[in-house]
Formats: structure tokens, C-alpha cells, sequence
């Protein structure tokens, strides 16, 4: 896990999950959008089965991405604020913003995700 | 949900008039990180989850559809037009479908297939009483099923916003015990060219029939509603009045003003003992 | 106090001193006389700005109690049914489009330089041409209505009733071009906002250490980028089928309504939270300020802004939830609402523990601010409800959604934004608004808010439906509506109150302090009377400056920090790096022209010519553009400094000059390019969403074959290959190569350009006919313009370079257009593989 450096030089970083999770989303809706209006009610377990490798895939992403957050923050060894004028606060401030987007990308993801326990198929 | 609604509510502006109180001891830091945790986002998003999870269990059972092949029952197909419904029974024997306009009688217990179109823009389709809306949008049909569960007459308004006389586009929906329904539609089926009264002849030599259908004459015009029956029906010009003599005969003399942007001219040119007679044949076709 | 003491101990200062403030004010000074309306400083453009859309406001304001006045009784005749829906229409525009997105450029070209610690924003002209331009649009939409004209399809605008000429008039066309110009400001003055909080911080000021303020505007000029441009792709295929009759939304031609709706609501979602969280960004001004201790969870409104920017753009179907999609779509949405929901309420909680670890002062900003609160959070609640699928196909296009959409934005956004007004008014006037009719108009408005909107809640589940202008006796709503209008009357009563404040004479009042709330934020350093911002551009060490940094405010004042002086008599700012806000360049600014008002009055004749479709006008106006824009870049951009390095002060001598990712205009044009691209993915979006609704999407029509797509696709990057090597030949000092490749470039574009067009034009493809062909045209059509301007761009630099105004040092230039042939490389190359390969290889 060297090949990140601790201290992330952009801003950036701090974007990784939301964008995972847009990614999903998107994937999922798209999926799902066209296999409806393409294929009609056959087959839907195609849809099912690529949400659920979708949703698992985002939800590593974004743990690991959780985890480099979390490095960043030092492992949860500093309490915010940080608003200390230095680069050190800087970067923890980044690590614990992103560690907080992550941990909302990742409930989003779930609740993306929920649909699929309820609903199986393309009835409007 | 309302009440679910109205504590948190109570809770979070009860935290808040709290806050503002100036004699109050300021809390630690801490705390207050702790409450955004738990009160901003970890309680929030529990109960969020679970109010989803409810909603989408709710789903697929409000809205189920014949799956291919079972479509069996009655269907009613509805367009929407600028500013009114045209009806369309279709019998489950593939039988002649039975035309209508601004009126809708269904079958109570028995769930019901609405097929959903429009013609010129998007109107949409909604009876409060019975279920939620579903919109009519041209080039697509829309299928809705509806089950009334007791006999009434219901209002049903067009939902979605479809020009000038948008609030005037409203039909009326009678849910019948099957029995009786079964009886009105085989009426229906069979035409019924009303009481030879003069207004028929009158109403034929004007052209009316050009755009407007009246099943077992010459009239057969499909540009406007279908007046066939329209005596037993409780409004004219889709909901907006009562269907009694003065109303009829306004109606025929000055749609314009009753329904601003409607497709029928105005017919106050005939002598006002022509529109009387029209309106008389037309209030008694039942 | 403070600023008595300053000014006696300034006047004492060695004459000296005294000349160099003298000079520094002269260089800001605004112009007198009608010369004033040719100012570009923020402080100005700021105070237009958010005059016009107050007054736009009023406007809408005084719509809206048309429309109550009309409701109040059942069969009421006080409106016609056509005027009526003109109304409701342009109520609805106008406060989205006119008052509540511009209020918060204006209250960011505003505030944003002085609480960045920085002289000015990087593009002024460009700040002052928007604002031009969107005083042009919304008079033009606005004025509509007094010729009977207004649009009156809603403010949705949904095909067909819209785009069909048998069922809507010229007011359409009025909506879609004027909105359209106003867009185009919005975006301008996104890209303006970027770049000042990226780029203008002031030294020291890390992002750790940013104003909340600058955290959300960042965030919402992000998502302005993402979310216009979808709706100027609409509004091209909208206005190609209204003056073209190009079938995009025609079904009897393979058309879809559904594909507007799709594209109107990817803007239209994420538009709320671009008017709600600016508002919010005030209050996490305010509550500190009045809590008289720092933000508590300062890293959770961070989280929440960038969640909420990111989640309101997976909301957009659940204004479609009932169009008959399938089920399982409308379930992700809803998903997505849900989840929005977590963001907004960490913010109220983030205001609630500050408001808790702290001792409130309970002052008329925060009077406002507590009751836009309680107001919001009634509004966030009903938003979970109606984002649940089945409740909304009861509430969808009901007066529920009337009340919801009110709750959220009056209190979510008007509310803070009149608490923004009372706290910031000392800006403006160095005055303080009366707190007795603060109060008053607080009243007034709360308890009219309520009074008016509670009772839409019980009539929309009555059954009544939006934008109805007549109703039925009888039935249950009478008495709900005459509530409603009654309410909607005292709400206006308080808005006049606060009218009156803001307006009545105060020049007898004593002067208020330089702070007078003793807020810790940097924009409390500005003097209304001074237009430099800042007597000097402090370092920044903490995010309440002003409250831990000793003696800052007296220091700042007697120029003890950076750009004490104006030697050169030039415009100056500071600009820094992203994250930890070194200070890198010396960044000259424009001032006072005219360029920027005759720019956007040739822009505004364009759109204005082509409402009503003359198109000679058009062509004209259109020419005048370029040539009032080519002679605004020429004389006021990329100027060669006098010398390379300044002594800024401090010791600390920075460049004058910069170019590529060093320079703001890079920067400028990357995020415009980032727009730009949103808007080209949208039109992609349709063509796959026509090919997704189809059995056969091309219905047989014949397509632009392989060929000439492929060999303008391959022209394309060979143009850009070009461009590169121009930037690079000129980086190593051949200058005459430089040229050469410029003018290889060139003649690639014209030729790709004439391959791209030959694919649609041999195959005699008829835009007409289906959305086929209409959409791959559309597609060219969008390629070629791009690569017309792309061309232009390539001229300019060759021109420059033979002028000797770009060299081998100064090439900014070369290296900004050769940013755009990469967007333009991306778009021609995704553009010629979709309608070459895609179905036609298939």
C-alpha cells in the first residue's frame, strides 16, 4: 500500500467515493434501463446478477479507498478540528473529509442496492 | 408517517429553541461532535433505510399486471385530448369496443387494466380514491391496473399539466357491483339513437356529427367526445358542468367560454330554439 | 471603532505612505458618472447583480399573488385561463432561473474576494459580462408578459405542448432563448468562482482553513458545470424542432417527450440543491459569528456538501415516477433521495451542536436563519416522503408537492438569504438594518409562510392538482385556498418589510463598526467606502482570522502585508496554490471597459433575433459577437508584463506572467471545456436513449456510411496532432515551425470538418424525416461548430505570434487552445466513431 503516499498532494482524492458510487449508480440504472427495454421480462436474473457483482465491487472500492483515508488520518490518532495552519492538519483534515465521503458512498451504495431484495422485473 | 414526521420535528426544533437559549452552559466539543454523528447521520440513515426498505416492499404489489397470456379481463383503454378523455371498452372476448367519453364505469372487486395514451400532448391519468396517477404521453402506452374495493362515483382530474383548460380536463369514475355493470355495458354494446326528437335532425344538418359520434346514427366523427349515452352521464365538457338543459345548451352556444382553448366552435349563430332542441335530444340519450 | 483609529493614525503616517494609499485607491477607484456602469470590480458587479434578481424576485413575487388571488375563490374569473398559466410559468422561471441561482453568483462575485483575502476575482469582465447578459435575458423573458407573449407551458417546459406551434406560441421560444443566454452567465460565472477559491486564496489560507462559504460555493459551481449543460443540449434538439420541425421529441418520427423530461431533470434535481446550499453556506457564516465560537464538525459540512453535490444528480427520474418507467428504475431514484436526505440533515445537526457548544446571541440573522430552519426541516420531511415511490404517485403534480417544493426553498433558501442580507448589509452601507422591523418582517413572513402553504399540504391530498387555475366548489378545497391566499398576502407584507429596510435613506444614521457582529472571517476587513478589497493581503493562520490572528485588522489596515501599493498603477492579485495557498503569481486584473456590455448586447441580439426567427439579424449580432469578443481578448488578455518578477512585499518577489497549468486562464478553460463536454455527453445520452426505446432506431433511414466519418475522425486528430506540435515547436524556440504547424492544423480542421460534413450530406440523410438522421446531424452539427471555433483559435495564435504578442516565454495562448483541441479531439473522435460505427457497423 506504498505505491499511495500517505501525504496526497490533490485535492482530488477527496472526490474517490461519491465517484464510485456515481459510477454504480449509473451502471445500475443503465443495466437494468436497457435490459428492460430491450429484452423485456426475460432473463432478468442477467440484471440481478450484475447489480450484485456491481454493488460488491464498488463496496470494495470504496473500503479500500476508506482505508487510505484513514492512513491519511493517521488511524484515527487526531481529533478534528484540524485548523492548524500547517501541512500536517491539511492532510488530516483531507484524510478524515474523505474517510466521512467514503463512509456516506458507502451506505448510498447499499441503499442503491436495496431495490434488488424487492423487485424482480420490468413491470412499470 | 405524518406523526413519525411531526417528532422529528418537535425533536430537532426542540434542540434547536434549546441552543438559542443564551443561559444555557455551552457543551464540551466532544459532545457536540458525537450528536452530528449520531444525530445527523447514523440515526438518519437507519431509519431512512428501513423506510426505503418498506416503500420498495410496497411496490410491485401496488402496481401488479396480468403477465402475458393472463390478460383476460376487461380492458379499458383512455386517451387523453386536449381537454378530455376518450373511452374505450374492450371486452374480454376481443369483442367490438365500446366507446365512451369522460366517464369511466368499472366493476367493483374486479381488477381493471387501463391501457394509457394521448394523441397531442401529455395529460395523466389519476383517481384519487382508487390508486396513484399514471401519465398519458404520446407515442407510448401506459398500463395501470386499478381494483375498487366499494361502489361510488369518484373525480378523477387530469394530472398533468396539458395547456389552457388544463383544471377543465376531469372525468368521473362509477364503480358498480359486477352485476350491474355487466347490464350497463351490454346496454352499451347495443345502439340506442335516442327518442326521434326533432333535435336529432338538427343536430345531424349542423355537421355536429362531423367530429362527434353518436352510436346508431349517421354521426360517427371521432375529432370530439362521444355523445352516445351522454344523458346518463353525470357532467359535461369533462366535468365542468352539470349535465342539465341551461348547461347543454351553453355549452353548444359558447364552448370557448366555458372551456377556454377547446376544438369546438362556437354554435351561437343557430337560432336559440335549435340549440334547446339539440340539447333535449342530446340530455335524453341514457 | 476600530476604523476611527485606524483612519486618525492613517491620516499621521509619512506622506510617503500616505501617496502609496492614494495610488492603490486611484487604481481601484469606480468610474463616476454613467461611466460607473462600466465597472467590472466585484464590489459592483456583486450589488447589480443581486439588484437585478431582487428585483426579479419582486417580480415573481408579484406573480405568485396573481395566482393566489386567483385561487382564493372556487370559479374565480379575476384571470384569464391563458394569463393564468402565463403566470404560473413565468413565476416559476423566474424565481429559478432569475432570483435564486443569480442571487448566489451575486452574493459570491460579492463576498467571495474579500473573505479569500483576495483584491478581486480572476476574470472581472467576464463576472461583469455575465451579469450583462443575464440582465438582458430577464427582461426579455420577463417583459414578455406585457405584450401577452409569456411562455405558458410551465416551467418544465414538456414536449409536446411546448415544442409543438399548434399548441404553444412564441412565449416558448421567449423561455428557451432567453433562458438559454442566462445559462451561458451561470456558467460564466461558475467558471469565474472556480478558479477565484482554487487560485485567489489568500497566502496561508490551506483548504483546511477555507470559509465554509468557499467550501459550498466550490461544490455548487462544480455541479452549475455538470448540470446547466444537459439542459442546453435540451434546449438545442427543443428549438431544432421548433423552427426546424427536426423530430426530436415527435413520436409519430421516432421522436420521444420522455428524452426532454430526462434532460430537464438532470438539471432540474441538482438546480435545488445549487439554490439550497449556498443558502446554507450563509448560515454557516452566520451561526458561528452568533454561537461567538468556531464551527463544530467542520469536516461534516465538507462531507456534506460534496455528498450533496454528488448525490443530487442520481434524483432526477423522481420528478418521472410517474411516466410509466419501469419499476425497478424508478427504485434506484428513489434510492438515491433517500440517501440524500443524510447529507442535508448532518448539516442541520453540524448548526445545532455549533449553536450548543456555544453561547447564541439570538440576533435578527439568526431570528431568520432558526425559522428558515424550522421551515426546511418540514420540507426535508415531506421531501422523504414523496421520494418514496408509492406515496408520490398520490402526491406527484399535487398541491403536496406545491407545499414540499415551497417549505424547501422559501426555507431553505429565502430565509437564509434574508438573514444573509441583515448580517451582510454592513458591507454594502456600513450601516446596521433595523431590528425592529427585522422582527416585524420575520413575523410577518413566518406566520404568513405557514399560513399560506400548510393548508396546499391537506389540499393536495384532497386531490387537488398543480397548476389549475380554476377549481370546482365543493369538493373540499375552498376554504383550504382561501387560507392560502390570505397567508400568501402577509408573506408578501413581511417581504415589503425587508424591502423597505434595505431601501429606506440611512446616511443620517451613524457609520456602524468595521465588524460590528465581531464575526471571525476575513470579509469583515472590507470598508464599504474603499473598492481594493483589502488595504493589504494578509497571511492567514487560522479559519477565524480575525478572531485568533492578534492585531490582523489593524495591521491589514495600515498595509502591513502583501500589494501595500499600486507602483505600476495596475489591478492586482494574489494567486496561490490549490491546496496550501503558496503564493505563486502576481495576477494583473482587468478593469472598467465597455467590451463587456457591448459583448453581451451583440450575445443577447442573437438569441433575441432568433426568437423571432430573423435570421439576417442573427447572422449579424452573431458576427458582432466574435468581432466584440476577438477585440476583447486581443486588447485585454495575455498581455506581455513590463517586467518578469514583482516585489510584492514582504520581501517576496513573484512572477507577473504564467501560463499553462499555472495560469488562472488554463484553468478557466479547462472547467469551461468541462461543461462543454457535459453538454456533448447529453447529446450522446440521446442518441443511445432513441436507440434504446427502438426495435430499429434508424428505421431504415439511411445513415453517413463509414467512410467520411472515419476519414473526418481521422482529420480531427491529425489536427490535433498538429496543434501539440505547434506548442511544443514554439516551447523549443523554432518559431517559424510553430507557425507552420499552426497553419497544418488549420487546414486539417477545414478539411476534417468537410469530411465530417460529407458523411450526413452524401447520404442525403433528411433531419426531418426521423430522429435518425436529426440526431446524427445534430451530432456533426455540434463537432463542426467546435471545430469552427476551434479554428478561429488557431488563427488568433498565429495572428498573435505575428504580431510578436505570443513568443517562445508568452505562449499562454498556445497552450490554452491546445487544451481545447483536446476536448476537441475527444468530442470529434467520439462523435465520428458513434455515427460511423454506431449502428452503422453493426
Amino acid at each position: 500500500m506504498r505505491i499511495i503516499p500517505k501525504e496526497v498532494e490533490t485535492l482530488w482524492t477527496l472526490f474517490t467515493a461519491p465517484v464510485i458510487w456515481a459510477g454504480h449508480f449509473l451502471a445500475c440504472y443503465a443495466l437494468a434501463a436497457i435490459w428492460c427495454a430491450k429484452r423485456g421480462d426475460l432473463g432478468f436474473a442477467v440484471v440481478q446478477a450484475g447489480i450484485v457483482a456491481m454493488t460488491l465491487a464498488a463496496l470494495a472500492m470504496i473500503v479500500l479507498s476508506g482505508w487510505l483515508a484513514w492512513r491519511q488520518w493517521g488511524f484515527g490518532t487526531n481529533d478534528p478540528p484540524h485548523d492548524d495552519p500547517s501541512a500536517t492538519d491539511r492532510n488530516l483534515f483531507q484524510g478524515f473529509a474523505t474517510l466521512l465521503l467514503c463512509g456516506l458512498s458507502f451506505v448510498a451504495v447499499l441503499y442503491v442496492a436495496l431495490p434488488l431484495l424487492f423487485i424482480d422485473g420490468c413491470s412499470s | 408517517m405524518a406523526i413519525a414526521g411531526g417528532f422529528i420535528w418537535l425533536t430537532v426544533i426542540g434542540l434547536l429553541v434549546h441552543a438559542t437559549r443564551h443561559e444555557r452552559t455551552p457543551i464540551d466539543e466532544r459532545i457536540a461532535s458525537r450528536l452530528i454523528f449520531w444525530g445527523g447521520a447514523a440515526i438518519p440513515s437507519l431509519l431512512l433505510f428501513l423506510l426505503l426498505g418498506y416503500a420498495l416492499w410496497l411496490m410491485p404489489g401496488l402496481r401488479p399486471f396480468a403477465r402475458a397470456g393472463e390478460a383476460n379481463g376487461l380492458r379499458i383503454e383512455v386517451t387523453g385530448e386536449q381537454f378530455w378523455w376518450r373511452v374505450a371498452y374492450h371486452p374480454a372476448d376481443g369483442g367490438v369496443p365500446i366507446l365512451s367519453a369522460n366517464e369511466i364505469r368499472l366493476p367493483v372487486g374486479e381488477r381493471v387494466e387501463f391501457l394509457l395514451k394521448s394523441t397531442d400532448v401529455i395529460h395523466s391519468f389519476w383517481i384519487p380514491a382508487l390508486g396513484g396517477k399514471m401519465d398519458m404521453i404520446p407515442g407510448r402506452v401506459n398500463r395501470l391496473s386499478l381494483l375498487a374495493t366499494k361502489p361510488g362515483t369518484y373525480r378523477g382530474p387530469c394530472a398533468e399539466y396539458c395547456g389552457t383548460s388544463h383544471a377543465l380536463m376531469t372525468f368521473t369514475a362509477v364503480a358498480m357491483q359486477p352485476a350491474a355493470f355487466g347490464e350497463w355495458l351490454a346496454v352499451r354494446a347495443n345502439p340506442s339513437p335516442g327518442a326521434s326528437l326533432p333535435g336529432r335532425d338538427i343536430f345531424l344538418r349542423n355537421g355536429c356529427g362531423a367530429c362527434h359520434r353518436v352510436a346508431g346514427t349517421q354521426a360517427e366523427g371521432g375529432v370530439g367526445p362521444d355523445l352516445s349515452h351522454m344523458g346518463s352521464r353525470g357532467t359535461i365538457g369533462a366535468g365542468v358542468l352539470p349535465t342539465d338543459d341551461e348547461a347543454v345548451r351553453s355549452f353548444i352556444a359558447h364552448p370557448h367560454l366555458i372551456k377556454p382553448g377547446s376544438k369546438m366552435p362556437d354554435f351561437n349563430m343557430l337560432p336559440q330554439q335549435d340549440i334547446a332542441e339539440i340539447a333535449s335530444w342530446l340530455k335524453g340519450l341514457e | 471603532m476600530t476604523t476611527l483609529k485606524a483612519r486618525i493614525k492613517r491620516n499621521a503616517l509619512p506622506s510617503a505612505e500616505k501617496i502609496e494609499e492614494e495610488q492603490l485607491r486611484l487604481v481601484w477607484k469606480t468610474p463616476i458618472g454613467w461611466r460607473y456602469w462600466t465597472s467590472v470590480n466585484n464590489t459592483q458587479v456583486g450589488l447589480w447583480y443581486g439588484g437585478a434578481a431582487f428585483a426579479f424576485m419582486l417580480f415573481g413575487g408579484v406573480l405568485a399573488l396573481l395566482v393566489r388571488t386567483q385561487l382564493a375563490v372556487p370559479r374565480n374569473n379575476f384571470l384569464s385561463a391563458d394569463f393564468y398559466n402565463q403566470a404560473f410559468t413565468l413565476h416559476g422561471t423566474v424565481m429559478m432561473f432569475l432570483f435564486a441561482v443569480p442571487i448566489f453568483e451575486a452574493v459570491a462575485i460579492f463576498l467571495l474576494p474579500p473573505m479569500l483575502g483576495a483584491r478581486e476575482l480572476p476574470f472581472p469582465r467576464l463576472g461583469a459580462f455575465g451579469f450583462w447578459s443575464f440582465l438582458i435575458g430577464g427582461v426579455f423573458v420577463c417583459g414578455s408578459i406585457f405584450f401577452d407573449a409569456a411562455p405558458s407551458s410551465g416551467w418544465f417546459m414538456y414536449p409536446p405542448l411546448a415544442t409543438d406551434k399548434a399548441y404553444s406560441g412564441i412565449g416558448a421560444d421567449i423561455w428557451l432563448l432567453g433562458l438559454s443566454f442566462i445559462e451561458v452567465a451561470s456558467i460564466a460565472a461558475a467558471v469565474e468562482l472556480i478558479v477565484g477559491i482554487m487560485k485567489c486564496r489568500a497566502p496561508g489560507m490551506r483548504i483546511n482553513l477555507m470559509p465554509l462559504f468557499a467550501w459550498y460555493l466550490l461544490i455548487v459551481a462544480g455541479m452549475i458545470l455538470f448540470a446547466f449543460p444537459p439542459l442546453i443540449a435540451g434546449d438545442i434538439l427543443f428549438e431544432m424542432q421548433r423552427m426546424f420541425d427536426w423530430p426530436f421529441f415527435d413520436p409519430t418520427r421516432g421522436g420521444d417527450p420522455l428524452l426532454w423530461q430526462h434532460l430537464f431533470w438532470i438539471f432540474g434535481h441538482p438546480e435545488v440543491y445549487i439554490i439550497f446550499l449556498p443558502a446554507i453556506a450563509l448560515m454557516a457564516m452566520i451561526v458561528p459569528t452568533f454561537s461567538q465560537r468556531p464551527i463544530v464538525g467542520y469536516s461534516w459540512i465538507v462531507l456534506a456538501a460534496v455528498g450533496t453535490g454528488f448525490l443530487s444528480f442520481g434524483l432526477w427520474v423522481h420528478h418521472m415516477f410517474a411516466t410509466g418507467l419501469p419499476q425497478i428504475s424508478l427504485a434506484f431514484f428513489s434510492a438515491a433521495s433517500e440517501a440524500v436526505a443524510i447529507p442535508t440533515g448532518v448539516q442541520i445537526f453540524v448548526f445545532i451542536a455549533t449553536m450548543l457548544a456555544g453561547r447564541v446571541i439570538f440576533s435578527v440573522p439568526m431570528l431568520f436563519g432558526a425559522g428558515g430552519l424550522a421551515i426546511f426541516v418540514i420540507g426535508g420531511l415531506t421531501g422523504v416522503m414523496v421520494a418514496l415511490v408509492p406515496f408520490d404517485w398520490q402526491a406527484h403534480d399535487t398541491y403536496f408537492i406545491v407545499a414540499h417544493l415551497h417549505y424547501v426553498l422559501i426555507g431553505g433558501m429565502l430565509f437564509p438569504l434574508v438573514a444573509g442580507v441583515y448580517y451582510y448589509y454592513p458591507l454594502i452601507n456600513a450601516r446596521i438594518l433595523s431590528p425592529r422591523l427585522g422582527r416585524t418582517a420575520f413575523w410577518l413572513m413566518f406566520a404568513g409562510f405557514n399560513v399560506a402553504f400548510f393548508p396546499m399540504h391537506l389540499s393536495g391530498l384532497r386531490g387537488m392538482p398543480r397548476r389549475v387555475f380554476t377549481y370546482p366548489e365543493g369538493i373540499g378545497w375552498d376554504w383550504l385556498n382561501l387560507i392560502s391566499t390570505i397567508g400568501a398576502y402577509v408573506f408578501a407584507a413581511g417581504v415589503l418589510v425587508v424591502v423597505f429596510d434595505v431601501v429606506r435613506p440611512k446616511h443620517r444614521e451613524p457609520r456602524s463598526e468595521q465588524n460590528p457582529w465581531k464575526a471571525g472571517t476575513l470579509e469583515w476587513l472590507n470598508e464599504p467606502e474603499e473598492n481594493w478589497g483589502v488595504r493589504s493581503i494578509p497571511i492567514i493562520e487560522s479559519r477565524y482570522p480575525l478572531w485568533d490572528q492578534a492585531d490582523l485588522m489593524q495591521k491589514v489596515n495600515e498595509g502591513a502585508y502583501y500589494l501595500r501599493s499600486a507602483k505600476e498603477n495596475r489591478r492586482e492579485t494574489l494567486i496561490t496554490s490549490v491546496l496550501d495557498a503558496h503564493p505563486l503569481q502576481c495576477q494583473r486584473v482587468a478593469t472598467s471597459t465597455t467590451i463587456t456590455i457591448i459583448s453581451a448586447a451583440l450575445l443577447g441580439g442573437v438569441f433575441v433575433a432568433l426568437t423571432f426567427e430573423l435570421w439576417i439579424l442573427a447572422l449579424l449580432s452573431g458576427i458582432g459577437t466574435l468581432s466584440a469578443i476577438l477585440w476583447w481578448l486581443w486588447t485585454g488578455t495575455g498581455e506581455t508584463p513590463e517586467k518578469k518578477t514583482k516585489d510584492v512585499g514582504l520581501g517576496l518577489r513573484l512572477p507577473l506572467y504564467a501560463s499553462g497549468p499555472d495560469s488562472v486562464g488554463w484553468w478557466a478553460m479547462f472547467i469551461t471545456m468541462v461543461g462543454d463536454g457535459t453538454a456533448f455527453a447529453s447529446l450522446i445520452f440521446g442518441h443511445f436513449f432513441y436507440w434504446t426505446i427502438h426495435p430499429d432506431f434508424t428505421l431504415g433511414q439511411p445513415g453517413p456510411g463509414m467512410r467520411w466519418p472515419m476519414i473526418a475522425l481521422s482529420l480531427f486528430v491529425a489536427a490535433w496532432v498538429a496543434m501539440l506540435g505547434a506548442r511544443r515547436l514554439n516551447a523549443s524556440g523554432w518559431i517559424d515551425g510553430a507557425r507552420v504547424a499552426l497553419v497544418a492544423a488549420f487546414l486539417l480542421t477545414l478539411a476534417a470538418s468537410a469530411a465530417g460534413f460529407a458523411g450526413p450530406w452524401q447520404h442525403d440523410m433528411q433531419p426531418t424525416a426521423h430522429v435518425y438522421p436529426a440526431i446524427v446531424w445534430i451530432l456533426v452539427i455540434w463537432a463542426l461548430a467546435h471545430a469552427a471555433v476551434g479554428s478561429v483559435m488557431q488563427l488568433y495564435c498565429l495572428a498573435r505570434s505575428l504580431a510578436g504578442r505570443l513568443t517562445r516565454e508568452h505562449d499562454m495562448e498556445l497552450h490554452n487552445v491546445a487544451l481545447y483541441w483536446h476536448f476537441m479531439a475527444i468530442t470529434a473522435v467520439i462523435t465520428f466513431a458513434v455515427i460511423g460505427l454506431f449502428p452503422e457497423a453493426m
